[in-house]
């Protein structure tokens, strides 16, 4: 009896241990079976026998219906290069931790999303792309014909080609979106805004004259107003790095952080000037709320000319306008969006390929990046409707877009077309000169990052809160700034940096 | 008596180690393992290297902390904001038990409990919006009311006036948790014999002393036990409340930063695995030194109640 307890209690025991560990056991294992086929003969032909399954990383929220248009996309694929695509996406409430954690955990995957945006300079810096010297050319060779030398100038870090831009030109034009129209079209402002003065006597009417007391948008991610203050004064802000800029127009580069700017008191002085006239709240700060605009809560923002457009589309009857503020337009980086193959990648020559196919082709890029036509999109007018918006929308991969091959949104602002060939003719007239140069210009901070990351601190503790006018003693708040940044070593980051530029000056002839 | 060996004690008590065997094997996999992790502190970490095959950088992931002195604000803030949202929300919680569990209308005692969990369940990100609307400077609730009875609005995100978010975290802390906390007091409080209470009824004692000479020394174990468990937290700030209710604005970071929220902000734009492990080594390395100091303390006075 007693033995039959001890073994009832052993066996028990062992059920209970094997539960345990088969739920490990399960998860484990799904990832890691890429199959390696596709391989070259060396001889830069694509081998294309055996049938493959891409894999591709971006952020963006993964719309209802993405397996109809995944099986759509796929069949082209399969067709041409005997491949199929699996995108996984990355939903933007946990993009901050899943992007650095994808390239931490060692996962295998082939193609990914980078951006300026995302500090890629430092994941290159740390190995987690494949150079691509020899892969590009040879298996992307159309989307490698079609990229500017300028584009490939900015996608070398350390001597090294480590990601494909965008073939889809941006600009750094920058400026206020404002909104004319009022109270349902009763109320409709008729002036013009050029220029700081007219920007706050709008500003001031606004307040007047409709029902909206706060007539600017902001929100705890920070005034956008001074990028723009000093591209106004003629000045290049360094992206990424916006509290250093330098004067594009002379001959030798010399980076000034916006505490020695000879233009920050007028900026303060004006900002605070806002602030008192109770242009926004003076609890902004803590407020997430983004889309004051959007509900008709405030009027206008400052931003790039596609948030212009999306306010212009969502509501073309509030008579949206928008001016560009920044004198010296340059394209802003390509590597503004951009694709990267992964170190772990088991088919980089096949990746390259489909990435290729999906930039360069019309039927492959519109099936990639709208969707199955008639169903998640329509073309009318040379122009592209997505329909059925609840369950179909375009891709997150931006880096894929082409100029050329993309389509303009159905509804947006016509002056936008005018304002893009205005901005290209004047970019054409620098040529490689100015602003235009220094947007090739590639900081990197691996050695300074203890520095940099201090400052990046610095910046949010006490610039925010000065240029938002919420410091009294707008001089000592400054130098109080200062004092900080200097702590922070900020030296030092200039110091870097401003070496960093003369190599890349010295090495790139202007021409 | 004889020691015996390990093997021996295997051997007599086969089906105890095999039961305790998935628990010390979980721990083993889920906190032993990942501890190697903590190597990552001291390495200049590379994706294409991995955690091991990265080389060695010395203590220079910790030096971002460190730099013009914000490492000890934080810390400091860190540790003084957990010690008085440990007060506060322990004490208020033992006050809620006492008192629900003195009540007499057994559905009015279920309502109130209700209610004062409910906040429990409430995300951090509505409490920030909440907070905004009753502190916002030109349409805030408390400014309101100022400005209807004749004042003038005080405007309480300078840095100033940063004090004053001391005892708001403090309040919303204490409100979101004490009802959850107050559970486990009513449970330690309905295990007390009800004899006595009889004995304290018989011999005259009113309500207030038998709180104090009985309900009080009952449960001040289970005090304890939760002081020590909330303590070995101390340097964790609850990243979300501090963010959600502050948000950006700078003003108030001397008076509101705690560790997490000095990292996050310092490393958002420029994610670097090796300076976050060395955070993350830092809080649990001054955690470790503080449980154990407060555990030798408590084991020096009431030997019992020390948790090891």
């Amino acid at each position: 009896m007693k033995n039959t307890k001890k073994l009832l209690a052993l066996v028990l025991a062992l059920a209970l241990v094997i539960t345990a560990f088969a739920g490990c056991a399960g998860g484990g294992s799904g990832s890691s079976t890429s199959s390696t086929g596709g391989s070259t003969g060396g001889d830069g032909k694509l081998d294309t026998s055996k049938e493959v399954e891409i894999v591709m990383y971006f952020i963006s929220d993964r719309p209802a219906k993405q397996d109809d248009v995944d099986a759509y996309m796929n069949e082209i694929f399969k067709e041409k290069l005997n491949c199929t695509l699996k995108e996984n996406w990355i939903a933007w409430s946990d993009y901050a931790n899943k992007y650095p954690l994808l390239w931490s955990s060692g996962e295998v995957f082939d193609l990914a999303y980078t951006a300026t945006w995302l500090g890629f300079t430092n994941y290159a810096a740390k190995g987690a792309f494949m150079e691509l010297d020899e892969l590009w050319p040879t298996y992307a060779p159309n989307n490698w014909a079609m990229t500017s030398e300028a584009a490939k100038t900015q996608a070398t870090f350390d001597g090294h080609l480590i990601c494909i831009p965008t073939l889809l030109a941006t600009y750094s034009a920058y400026g206020p979106y404002y909104r004319t129209v009022f109270e349902d079209g009763a109320v409709t402002y008729e002036g013009e805004v050029t220029n700081f003065e007219e920007y706050e006597a709008y500003m001031e009417w606004v307040q007047e004259n409709t029902s909206i007391t706060q007539p600017y948008q902001l929100y705890s991610s920070g005034l956008e107003a001074d990028d723009m203050f000093y591209g106004y004064k003629g000045r290049y802000n360094i992206r990424g790095t916006a509290w250093l800029s330098v004067d594009p127009y002379a001959d030798t580069f010399t980076l000034v952080p916006n505490y020695d700017n000879e233009y920050t008191m007028e900026y303060l002085e004006m900002t605070s000037r806002w602030c008192e006239k109770g242009f926004w709240s003076k609890s902004a700060l803590s407020d997430t709320d983004s889309t004051k605009c959007q509900n008709g809560i405030a009027a206008t923002g400052i931003h790039n000319v596609d948030t212009y457009q999306g306010r212009y589309i969502d509501k073309p009857e509030w008579g949206w306008k928008y001016t560009n503020f920044v004198e010296d337009v340059s394209n802003l980086p390509f590597t503004q969006d951009a694709c990267v193959v992964s170190t772990t990648s088991k088919n980089p020559e096949r990746a390259l390929a489909l990435y290729d196919l999906i930039t360069t082709d019309e039927t492959a890029y519109r099936a990639f990046q709208y969707g199955i036509e008639g169903t998640s999109y329509e073309v009318i007018d040379g122009q592209v409707k997505m329909i059925n918006t609840d369950n179909y929308g375009g891709t997150g991969m931006w880096a894929g877009r082409t100029s050329g091959l993309n389509l303009p949104s159905y509804g947006a602002p016509e002056d936008i077309t005018t304002m893009k060939a205005d901005w290209d003719a004047y970019i054409e007239k620098t040529g490689n000169h100015q602003s235009q140069y220094l947007s090739a210009w590639l900081p990197d901070t691996t050695s300074i990052e203890t520095e940099y990351a201090a400052c990046t601190n610095v910046i949010q503790q006490y610039w925010w809160p000065l240029e938002c006018g919420f410091v009294e003693d707008i001089e000592a708040g400054l130098a109080e700034y200062k004092a900080q940044m200097q702590a922070a070593g900020a030296d030092k980051v200039i110091e870097t940096l401003q070496k960093q530029l003369d190599d890349f000056c010295a090495s790139h002839p202007q021409g | 008596m004889k020691k015996h060996g390990f093997i021996y004690e295997l051997k007599k008590n086969k089906a105890l180690f095999l039961m305790a065997a998935p628990s010390v094997l979980l721990t083993f996999f889920l906190a032993y393992l990942p501890m190697s992790g903590l190597v990552l502190a001291f390495k200049n970490y590379r994706y294409d290297r991995g955690i091991f095959g990265s080389d060695w950088n010395g203590f220079s992931n910790f030096a971002y902390l460190f730099q013009s002195g914000t490492g000890w604000l934080i810390t400091k803030n860190t540790i003084l904001y957990n010690l008085l949202n440990l007060v506060t929300s322990q004490l208020l919680a033992v006050i809620v038990a006492i008192v629900i569990s003195e009540m007499m209308g057994k559905l009015y005692k279920r309502i109130v409990q209700s209610v004062i969990f409910l906040p429990y369940f409430i995300s951090w990100v509505i409490v920030g919006i909440f907070v905004l609307n009753l502190f916002s400077y030109e349409t805030g609730l408390m400014n309101n009311i100022i400005r209807s009875m004749g004042g003038e609005p005080i405007n309480l995100y300078t840095a100033e006036k940063s004090w004053v978010w001391v005892i708001i975290i403090c309040c919303f802390n204490s409100w979101k948790w004490v009802g959850y906390n107050s559970i486990i007091y009513i449970a330690a409080i309905t295990s007390i014999d009800a004899e006595c209470y009889e004995a304290a009824d018989i011999d005259g004692a009113n309500i207030f002393q038998k709180i104090w000479y009985i309900t009080f020394p009952a449960i001040k174990p289970t005090i304890i036990t939760m002081l020590l468990l909330q303590v070995g937290r101390i340097l964790r700030g609850d990243f979300e409340m501090f963010y959600q209710i502050i948000g950006a604005n700078g003003q108030l970071f001397n008076a509101t930063d705690v560790i997490d929220t000095y990292v996050f902000r310092a490393l958002l734009t420029n994610p670097n695995m090796g300076m976050t492990a060395a955070a993350s080594f830092y809080q649990s390395a001054l955690c470790f030194i503080i449980i154990m100091v407060v555990n030798h303390i408590v084991k020096k006075i009431e030997a019992d109640y020390a948790l090891f």
